[in-house]
């Protein structure tokens, strides 16, 4: 039991947090809009509305389309038992595990573009395709950035990496981490769809990839998916916090509340970022994302030259 | 203050790609710009305990010249002299980025092999100014028009300008010889306003549009 | 004295500006390229002292350059005022331009201080500038364009190549020629060959060695012909003088053999190119701008060949100058002439002009180093290092570069002389002030080619030896 009651209390937070801070970027982007926005807590209203829905599907969706949201949830939980969140340890760590925590991210997304094609509509495999030929880019920017973080912390277990035995901050390595650092900001508006690659409020079919995707699911489905997508954005803040802050040592309580202030902080940068940027021309995300792999590449060499 | 200094050649390193994934002379410039704001500043970092007059005009000159006269001579070329404000590649943004990754990491590669002698500031100013200047060459090679060839020049130039800030205390009057090369460049971009060079040199002397060559008396 | 056969000429391009006329501001060059021949040639009896700590200073190897300048401006200034009575442009930024290059180009030959050589062949990559775009049409704007980036591409990369030779040389804290030499010892070699590679790529670019060359041909082939004389004659030479510099201090520090492999790679390119490229060309000024390329290559070779190649090198510098007076002179002349310099608008030029056409010969013989012209001579030595130091291969391919290069010019430059005659757009008499500053050229070519008089071989000898072969 030992064992598993941290899982548990990992995924609790995870549930219990994300949508919160889902909420708190949207808040700013409707400051900046000029309007009030809805309340902070809209995102669990939306959630738990969901969960009291029946599921509706189309006569020729197979097994896939309804396996999906099941499986893009679990995967993006299991991932999130990867990354500590400042003084609760990470559950799950083992020499390596940033090849899981790739792979599970990847799982997802297979499963959510099998399910889009499943459909057989053709505007959600516009997006299927989108979000397949990001894929490729932005995978290789993850990997160049567990790369880099690797050299920096001679670890190759994610929770070491970023977690309390990382000698960055202050170190000679702090201009590594800089590049680490904003490559994986562009990474985490990349996989989030948010907005200099995709547009998380528009239902325009032009323009979207992961709204497009999930247009055909409804119900517990849909929340499974929104949970998922909330969690994720959740674990990516939580990793570009924990680069920056790695576990302050001493009181616990500070600790939390550092962490906290963190989140708070990149949940309202990613609001402000969303804000001030356009969405880029489709044909444009991929220079993006190579511009993330460029800064993390760049973040490698240095620590590479630094050591 | 050595953070800030490694953070700032590291912007400027960060500056140099982003020129080289910017498809619009404008947006280029003003990459440009930034990336000589933070040029600038690396003196008064490199000497943030004891700043001498000496840090104090380098900051003002480098600033008022290729932060803000430079780019807006620029600026107002492309508004006024009917330059087009796309640029044209003869590679790829693509492959521009992947070239500059690589160029990166070749001028880390060549810089470890040359540490310098004596005691330094930090020892990112090396690697980091090739990597500008083999940047700043790859703009000029790959870019047609005249404009960004020489803001690929620039590029270069403000590499050369950083390498120059490394030799700071060891020799006499070397950075000033990089101001002359700024004043140089000045010049250079003016003939380019008054003599409207706005086209582009793409092609090879083909023999047709030489025919008139040399009928200078 | 240096400092004043530097400004003087500076300040006299500020009166040409007055509001004078055409004629005086043409004997104001002429004047002024006097009286720095003059104080160039009492250099030949004895040396001046250096000036500014040593800033200024004035070698033999500095002295056979000043002389090289002096008389090339010296001719060009005594054709304009030949040329000029033909035209109708004023020619005030000409001028004016001509004058401040004589000052820069003087600091160049006295300059003894790496970084101030590198300032003053900047300036001169200024000053040359304006001279290309004289007619203002699109091919000249063009050319302009070439060789301004091509040569600040170059100067940059050459100012790299300082930096890097001040951090090689961070224990004398000085880029003075003789400390440096002096401190030979504590140079970083690593540093050092890096700085090496990029003075020569720099001022390669200047000199329009081969893979850099582009420039050469537009540009000669739209600036006017005095310009080319001084550009081709005294301005890529500039730039060699640094490489000379820079061969002193390699001698010093024992890195002779990696620089004169850079050299030779470089060398065989700007042999080869031209003789590739001339083989198509039409254009007599274009072909002339491609033998240039040539004796830059030649140059660099004997640079590279060890002692005896570096004297016939200096004496190849004195040779090309006065070959370049006689090809672009002669070209300008035909050029006015004829409205053209391709081969199809002029030819029978013997028959129309006697002299020039002779010229247009002697331009063909003593730009190819036929025999009883100085280039020949000087080619000779450098080959003759070759077989000495046994590059046999080297030999080889400068020997057929040379024949093919000799085919190219000569197909074009008989069939201008000897071929159907065209009629020139303006018939006139041949002028004497223009003929007589070729003649003067040709004559001390002839001249040099069969007899070296003994101060000019002792000069050269000095020369050599404080490179330290």
């Amino acid at each position: 039991m030992n064992g598993i009651l941290p899982v548990f209390a990992h995924l609790a937070i995870v549930m219990a947090l994300s949508p919160f801070f889902f909420g708190v970027t949207a808040r700013v982007k409707a400051v900046f809009a000029g309007r009030v926005g809805p309340p902070l807590v809209q995102p669990y209203f939306d959630i738990v509305k969901l969960f009291r829905k029946k599921c509706v599907y189309s006569r020729t969706t197979t097994w896939v389309f309804r396996a999906s949201p099941v499986v893009v949830l679990a995967a993006v939980m299991a991932f999130s038992l990867t990354v500590p969140f400042g003084e609760i340890r990470a559950p799950l760590g083992f020499p390596g595990d940033i090849l899981l925590a790739a792979y599970l991210l990847a799982l997802a997304r297979f499963f959510m573009i099998a399910a889009a094609m499943d459909t057989g509509s053709s505007m959600e495999g516009l997006g299927a395709s989108r979000e397949a030929f990001f894929s490729c880019f932005s995978e290789l920017a993850l990997f160049m950035n567990f790369i880099a973080l690797a050299s920096c912390s001679g670890n190759i277990s994610l929770s070491r990496m970023i977690g309390e035995e990382m000698p960055l901050s202050g170190g000679t390595l702090t201009p590594a981490l800089i590049l680490v650092v904003s490559s994986f900001f562009i990474l985490l508006l990349a996989e989030n769809c948010r907005i200099p690659v995709d547009d998380p409020d528009t239902h325009l079919e032009l323009t979207m990839i992961h709204e497009v995707m999930v247009l055909d699911h409804s119900g517990i489905d849909l929340a499974y998916l929104l949970v998922a997508q909330t969690a994720k954005l959740f674990v990516f803040s939580a990793i570009v916090v924990q680069m920056i802050v790695p576990g302050a040592a001493g009181d616990r309580a500070v600790g939390i509340g550092i962490y906290l202030a963190g989140m708070m902080f990149v949940s309202i940068l990613i609001g402000v970022v969303e804000s001030c940027m356009a969405r880029l021309r489709l044909d444009r995300v991929k220079y993006l994302l190579l511009i993330s792999f460029g800064l993390a590449f760049f973040g490698f060499i240095v620590s590479l030259w630094r050591k | 203050m050595a953070i800030w200094l490694d953070a700032s050649c590291i912007l400027i390193v960060f500056f140099s790609l982003a020129i080289i994934s910017t498809y619009r002379t404008v947006g280029m410039i003003r990459v440009f710009a930034l990336q000589s704001f933070v040029l600038s500043l690396t003196p008064l970092f490199m000497h943030a305990d004891a700043l001498s007059v000496r840090d104090a005009t380098l900051f003002v000159g480098t600033l008022a010249l290729k932060a803000v006269l430079v780019p807006y001579i620029l600026t107002w070329a492309i508004r006024h002299v009917s330059m087009r404000a796309e640029t044209k590649s003869i590679i790829g943004l693509g492959a521009s980025i992947m070239g500059g990754t690589l160029l990166i990491a070749g001028a880390f590669w060549v810089a470890s092999s040359l540490k310098l002698p004596g005691t330094q500031v930090s020892d990112l100013i090396i690697p980091c100014s090739l990597a500008t200047v083999l940047m700043g060459f790859m703009i000029m090679v790959t870019r047609y028009r005249a404009v960004t060839q020489v803001l690929g020049y620039l590029v270069m130039e403000n590499g050369i300008f950083l390498f120059a800030l490394s030799l700071f205390d060891a020799m006499p009057l070397l950075i000033e010889m990089g101001i002359l090369l700024d004043i140089f460049v000045a010049v250079f971009i003016m003939a380019i306003v008054i003599n409207h060079i706005n086209e582009e040199f793409e092609s090879a002397p083909a023999a047709s549009s030489y025919s008139k060559m040399g009928e200078s008396p | 004295m240096l400092i004043f056969l530097i400004l003087m000429p500076f300040l006299c391009a500020f009166l040409v500006f007055l509001p004078i006329g055409k004629k005086s501001r043409l004997w104001l060059l002429f004047g002024v390229s006097s009286i720095h021949a003059v104080i160039a040639g009492s250099f030949w009896r004895e040396l001046p002292p250096p000036e500014f700590s040593a800033y200024l200073t004035l070698d033999p190897i500095g002295l056979i350059f000043l002389s090289v300048i002096s008389f090339l401006f010296l001719s060009v200034s005594a054709y304009m005022i030949g040329y000029f009575d033909n035209e109708k442009r004023d020619g005030r930024t000409l001028v004016a331009c001509l004058l401040f290059l004589l000052s820069t180009m003087t600091l160049v030959s006295v300059s003894y201080h790496m970084g101030l050589m590198w300032v003053a062949i900047e300036t001169t990559t200024l000053f040359s500038a304006p001279l290309i775009s004289f007619h203002r049409n699109k091919q000249s704007l063009e050319a302009t364009w070439k060789y301004l980036l091509v040569c600040s591409v170059g100067i940059a990369l050459a100012l790299l190549g300082t930096f890097f030779l001040a951090i090689a040389a961070h224990d004398s804290h000085t880029l003075l020629l003789p400390e440096l030499l002096a401190g030979q010892g504590s140079m970083t070699i690593n540093w050092l060959k890096l700085s090496v590679i990029f003075l020569v790529v720099g001022y390669g670019c200047k000199m329009g060695l081969a893979p850099t060359h582009s420039w050469k041909p537009e540009a000669y082939g739209q600036a006017t012909g005095m310009v080319v004389v001084i550009m081709a004659g005294a301005l890529t030479q500039c730039a060699f003088l640094a490489l000379v510099r820079v061969s002193q201090i390699c001698f010093k520090t024992g890195l002779y053999e990696f620089y004169s492999s850079i050299l030779v790679v470089t060398a065989v390119l700007s042999l080869i190119v031209p003789a590739v490229f001339m083989l198509g060309e039409r254009n007599v000024k274009r072909l002339f701008a491609y033998s240039s390329v040539e004796h830059m290559g030649i140059l660099v070779l004997g640079l590279s060949l060890g002692s005896a190649g570096i004297f016939g090198s200096l004496f190849h510098m004195i040779n090309n100058a006065l070959s370049k007076v006689v090809m672009f002179l002669t070209a300008g002349s035909i050029a006015q002439k004829y409205g053209s310099s391709r081969v199809g608008d002029v030819r029978g030029v013997i028959r129309a002009y006697p002299v020039t056409g002779i010229f247009l010969l002697f331009a063909l013989f003593g730009g190819t180093g036929m025999f009883p012209f100085a280039t020949f001579h000087s080619e000779l030595m450098i080959l003759n290092s070759a077989i000495m130091s046994g590059r046999y291969i080297l030999f080889v391919i400068a020997i057929i570069c040379l024949a093919l290069i000799f085919t190219g010019l000569g197909k074009v430059v008989l069939e201008m002389v000897y071929g159907e005659p065209t009629e020139p757009i303006l018939a006139r008499k041949e002028n004497f002030m223009m003929n007589a500053a070729i003649a003067v050229s040709a004559c001390i070519m002839i001249v040099l080619g069969l007899w070296m008089p003994e101060p000019l071989k002792k000069m050269l000898q000095d020369a050599v030896s404080m490179i330290g072969a």
